[in-house]
This record gives C-alpha cells, structure tokens and sequence, in this order.
C-alpha cells in the first residue's frame, strides 16, 4: 500500500499512531489505555509515563470533552492552510481523563463564540488542505 | 505548590560549582535581518570578537562547545576559521537556548578535570537569509518531530506561535491576565532596545497604542507578541576564575547554575501545569548555590521567543508568585534604567536579535562589567534563563570583587 502523503497531511501508517487515524477512519476517537495502571496514555509511548508497563490496548472514547484552550489564526503560517483562515487550533480535555489533551481544530461554528471549559464533541471531517493532494478524517470538534 | 505539582518534572543534581569558572570574553556578531551570511561567517565574527574582548588568540581555545544543528562551529570548523591544529576539548552541549546557560555546569567539570582550560561556547543563525531563501528557520526543527508531524501539525496546531498563543491565552484564563500586560513586555523591551545600538530594532519604537492597534495574527498574539526571525550569533569564553583574575577584562564569576526538565518534552499539550516552564526546577537549584535571594538581583535576562515566555520565567524563577506575573511586568518593571527589574536590557529575542539566546548571556557579562549600552547602574548580579521547552536553566553571573 502507497503510504507516502504529503505535507501537513499525517502519515496513518507510522505505527505509534496508526490505530488513532485508523479509529477516526471509522469515525472512534482512540486512545491507548495502559493494561497495568488503567490510565490512559497519550501521546503513545513504549512505557506507560504512570507506571511504566508496557501494555496498551486502543480504546474507544465518548468523543465529549471540553474546551482547554485556542487560538484563532488569522494570518496562515502553512500556506496549505490559506484557504482555511480563520481556523481555531484547540486543545480539547476528554471526558474519561481531563489530563488528556487532544490538539485538534474548532470546527462549524463562530470561532468568537468560544469559551474556556465549554463542552464540546467530537466530529469527524476530513483534512483538506490548500494544493496538496489526498485527505485524512481526523477528529475534530464542535460546541456540545 | 504541592509535590504532586512537581511530578511534571525534575531538577539535575548539580554539585556547587560557585565561583569556580569566570566568563572572560564576549563577542556578537553584527546582527541583521536577511544578510546573505552564512552562519559559519556569522559565528566565526563573534568568536573573534570575543577572543579580542579577552585578549587571547586561537591557539589559547583548548576546549569547545556547541550544538549539534546545521553550520555551527566545531573543532574543525574552528580549525578551518582559524588556520589552527592543536588539540581541543570539545562538548556538544553548548550553543543558546537552555545551553547557553547550562555550558557553563559542563565547563566546569573540563576544567576540574583539566581537559581544558580555556573553554569557548558559540552559537549562531542565519534563519533570516534562510527563511527568505526557503532554506531553514524555526518550524522546520518542529516540524521534523514525528508526534508534532502526525498529531498537531496536520489540525493547524503549529508552529510555534499557535501553540504558544494557546499556552498565553489559558495563562489569562487561569490568572486573568491581560493582553495590556503582554503588551507591556514587548514595549518594555522595545524601549530597551531603542538604547541598544547592536539591536536590530534600535530604531523603531512601539509604544503601547501601536501594539494594542495591531491585528492580531494568533489571537492573543499580534506580531509584537513575537520574536525577530534574525541573522546573527555570539560567543563567551570561560576560564578559571582564578586564571580570569590575570585577564583583561573585570571578573564576572559564575554564581550559580540548576537545568530543568520537563517529562512531556516537547508535548506541550500533554505537560499538565500548561502555563509553567521547568525554570520551576532550575532557577531553585541555581539560587541555593549562588547563595543569593532574588531581592539581589540586578537585572534578568531570559529566552523570549514570545512575551508569554518572559511572564512565566519570571514567576517561575521565584520573582513573584505564579499567576502574578502580569501585575508584576505593568508598567516601567523591566525598563533598564527605572525598572524594579531590568529584563532583557538589550532588548531580547523580541527586539534586540534572534539569536536564540547566546546575546543574552552577552549581554549580562557587559553589564556586570559596566559596559553594556543601555547599563543597568551598580549592576553585580545578572541571570540569563534559559529555555528550549522541554528544558529550562537559570544561569546566575556575578561581578567578582
């Protein structure tokens, strides 16, 4: 299978990750939950950051969360992201543990309207970027 | 703060190192916007300033320092520049940033060890002629790491700006800080710079009607919320305090030193104080072992990228309590001349050069000396705080008598 993809598209085949863009595929938020400790582990790593185990199992969360922090770019830094200025990069706290931070992006709805610790939920969307070819659904997010 | 507020991180254990080592020469490069430079002439200029500054030549450099990126002087690029071949001490943990002030502790260790004994630490950029060239500059470095690439990048959530507008407007969410107090360290340190010649923005000043009249460009930053993307470098030498006590210049002695970690690293949504830096860890470290309280210090350098950065230094390094920093800034607090705290008197990254940090510990030497250009008066003690993200360190110089 042709995994190359081009910049800023993710690459969903690099293995730390592949199971997070397979689930949004399938339209699941997944994250890795530790089978020693029980707590979620985010980003991946080889050893639980809690307790040092070493076995994970992906998981499917609820998609809520609030609102932790973001930013409205005004000015695009990428010019693959030109055609979406204005956009909200945001870091979302999940439900199941609020130490958890997604970066993902507010989406469908008025960036001034946004407020810190609102609820929001997950939506999956497609990532489509200014001349580069391809898209990936990712998880983003709108007011709950 | 609790300890479990402190499980993000930890502190090195460093031995007390207290006037042992002394900074005996400085140097800067001239520094510019896009130049047409390369880097290696932009370092090479600041290492024979500093040599100049010392009164010593090339041949008395027996030990090296730098960082491991693209064009940075090591021992044989030094030996190229130079048309020297004797032996050197070298370390790669040098350069700016958390470096420029960490060099010092690993210095120290050389020259106990008597594997040198005049030691060189450089760094340098040529990110704006790069960036005009599409060649090179902050993001790409980011950009490289295969979390940011595959987790944030691809939701916006870069480059450096983005996430650290997002780390200022939680800090104003939790402390009710205000973009007026942002504002007020981009003018603060404009001001400084308008009296610093060597200062890119030497002639342009900003007051805080011009910052708050600026379009934002990552809400909550405007433009003047960040750094200059600049070509230019510096170096310092370090010797033995007793050996610098024989040398040109005054004695300016390292005080003290502590480095920082964060666990999360780079990860910055992950690193669950969002607003603190590991100076929390360092600048303690650095403290005990100068055996000074920060009623002592004269003035403060740290790494500014953006003005966020200034404002969580300072009350993580102990100069007010956290969440306090925008009172603490308001008004004249960092201005060189007046301020409670002189801060990044040279201007800093936001308007004296980005330089990642070298000018500053530059900067604080000279003015230990008396000889900086926008001279704190009496100045005895200075800090540079240094700063990657995932690590920080507090470097605390100080006159010797």
């Amino acid at each position: 299978m042709e995994t190359r993809r081009e910049f800023p598209l993710p690459d969903t085949s690099w293995e730390p990750i592949r199971e997070f863009w397979a689930g949004a595929a399938a339209n699941e938020l997944r994250i890795p939950r530790c089978a020693s400790c029980g707590r979620l582990c985010w980003y991946p790593r080889e050893r639980c950051r809690q307790c040092d185990g070493e076995g994970f199992a992906w998981e499917a969360m609820s998609g809520r969360g609030t609102l932790f922090s973001w930013v409205v770019v005004t000015h695009p830094f990428l010019p693959q992201f030109g055609d979406l200025t204005p956009f909200a990069p945001a870091l979302v706290a999940l439900e199941e543990d609020p130490s958890v931070r997604l970066a993902t992006r507010m989406v469908e709805c008025d960036l001034d309207a946004l407020e810190f610790e609102m609820p929001v939920r997950v939506e999956f969307r497609p990532l489509i970027f200014t001349d580069v070819e391809g898209e990936v659904t990712a998880p983003l997010f709108v007011p709950a | 703060m609790s300890a479990t507020d402190l499980d993000w991180g930890w502190a090195h254990d460093y031995e007390n190192i207290s006037g042992e080592v002394a900074i005996c020469g400085v140097g800067e490069s001239d520094h510019s916007k896009a130049s047409g430079r390369t880097t290696s002439d932009i370092v090479g200029q600041a290492v024979e300033r500093a040599l100049e500054d010392a009164g010593l030549e090339p041949t008395d450099v027996d030990g090296l320092m730098y960082i491991p990126m693209a064009e940075q002087m090591d021992v044989a690029a030094f030996h190229e520049y130079f048309g020297t071949s004797h032996d050197m001490w070298e370390s790669k943990g040098g350069g700016g940033m958390t470096h420029g002030a960490a060099a010092p502790y690993a210095a120290s260790q050389a020259l106990r060890d008597g594997q040198a004994s005049v030691i060189l630490n450089t760094f340098g950029v040529a990110w704006a002629t790069q960036r005009s060239q599409m060649t090179g500059g902050p993001g790409e470095s980011h950009a490289q790491e295969l979390f940011k690439q595959n987790l944030e990048i691809p939701m916006g959530w870069f480059p450096q700006p983005v996430y650290f507008a997002t780390v200022a407007r939680r800090h104003m969410f939790e402390f009710s800080t205000t973009q007026q107090q942002l504002g007020s360290i981009a003018v603060a340190q404009r001001r400084n710079a308008n009296h610093t010649p060597a200062a890119v923005m030497h002639e342009k000043t900003l007051t805080m009607e011009q910052y708050l009249a600026a379009p934002t460009i990552v809400a909550p930053f405007r433009k003047e919320d960040c750094c200059l993307i600049s070509d230019g470098g510096g170096a310092y030498l370090m010797t033995s305090a007793e050996r610098a006590k024989d040398m040109r210049q005054q004695v300016v002695e390292v005080a003290g030193v502590g480095l920082g970690n964060s666990h999360t690293g780079t990860h910055w949504a992950q690193q669950s104080p969002f607003t603190s830096t590991p100076q929390v860890f360092a600048a303690p470290v650095a403290f005990d072992m100068a055996g000074i309280t920060h009623a002592d210090v004269d003035l403060y350098t740290c790494y500014d990228p953006f003005t966020i950065h200034t404002l969580m230094q300072l009350e993580d390094s102990g100069f007010c309590k956290k969440g306090e920093g925008g009172a603490f800034v308001e008004g004249d607090c960092l201005h060189f001349d007046s301020g409670k705290l002189p801060t990044n008197t040279h201007g800093g990254l936001l308007s004296h050069a980005y330089v990642l940090g070298i000018a500053h510990v530059v900067e604080v030497v000279r003015q230990l000396r008396g000889q900086a250009a926008a001279q704190v008066p009496d100045a005895e003690i200075g800090i540079y705080g240094g700063y990657t993200g995932p690590q920080a360190a507090t470097l605390i110089l100080r006159k010797a008598r």
